[in-house]
């Protein structure tokens, strides 16, 4: 078992948000090339890999979406989708860590607002 | 976050110089040409995906995308009857340029969705950014 402080698991999961947030934002940019596959990352295991200190995870072709004409797979709906689940799995993880941070600092004043009276 | 800008503005400025296009397509649809010359011929953007350089933030391999070339549309030029003009050949036609009106449509709504999909995303990355500042 590794031992990890909250501050740390935080930060690994918004820069796993941000790997996912631009592999949506290159699918999105690329959904009127010829020939191009939409590619992601699964966010469990691209996490679980930060943390544990392996090589970051490879992104992986999607699987299972219809391909057009042109070779092109990218389906935007299915990309808007992707983007906001990981902005508010960012959100999540932002709006923990402040908090975590605001205990932490009220935990290292030397006076609890209790005292002052 | 800072890799999603350049992607997001990489198809911006294709999916811009797609339009373009289309709007220089849509001015021509009715030119003609003298016999013996050639009309105008549609203009089709090509775009590639192109990898980012990458720097601190972002990794190499994410791509963005790029007009890598204009080709010009092979489809059959238009012919039209019309005996009166200055420019009709011996059997009377003139010729006029190949663009397809009704292509030309779908496309520019391919394009302005394209381009409007880029902007929502940059949209919502700079909202998550301002939370972020926030958050400090």
């Amino acid at each position: 078992m590794l031992h990890l402080s909250s501050l740390d698991f935080y930060g690994a999961a918004l820069q796993t948000g941000a790997r996912v947030a631009r592999l949506v934002a290159a699918n999105v940019a690329n959904s009127d090339t010829p020939n191009y596959k939409a590619r992601g990352i699964d966010f469990d295991q691209a996490l679980a890999a930060r943390i544990n200190g392996d090589a970051p995870a490879s992104a992986q072709y999607v699987r299972g979406l219809p391909t057009g004409l042109d070779g092109n797979d990218v389906s935007l709906s299915y990309e808007s989708l992707q983007s906001v689940e990981n902005s508010q799995r960012i959100r999540a993880s932002l709006a923990f860590v402040s908090h975590d941070v605001a205990s932490l600092i009220t935990a290292l004043q030397p006076q609890g607002p209790s005292n002052a009276g | 976050m800072s890799g999603i800008y350049t992607i997001a503005g990489s198809a911006l400025v294709a999916q811009r110089r797609r339009l373009g296009l289309i709007a220089a397509n849509m001015a021509n649809a009715d030119s003609t040409a003298a016999p013996g010359q050639q009309p105008y011929r549609a203009k089709l953007a090509v775009f590639q995906a192109e990898p980012l350089d990458g720097d601190g933030l972002a990794p190499a391999g994410d791509e963005g995308v790029r007009v890598s070339a204009v080709a010009q549309s092979s489809a059959p030029f238009k012919e039209v009857y019309a005996p009166g003009n200055p420019l009709a050949d011996a059997r009377g036609y003139v010729q006029e340029s190949n663009v397809s009106m009704v292509q030309q449509m779908t496309d520019m709504i391919d394009a302005t969705n394209g381009y409007r999909a880029n902007l929502a995303l940059l949209q919502q990355t700079q909202q998550i950014n301002q939370a972020l500042i926030q958050a400090i």
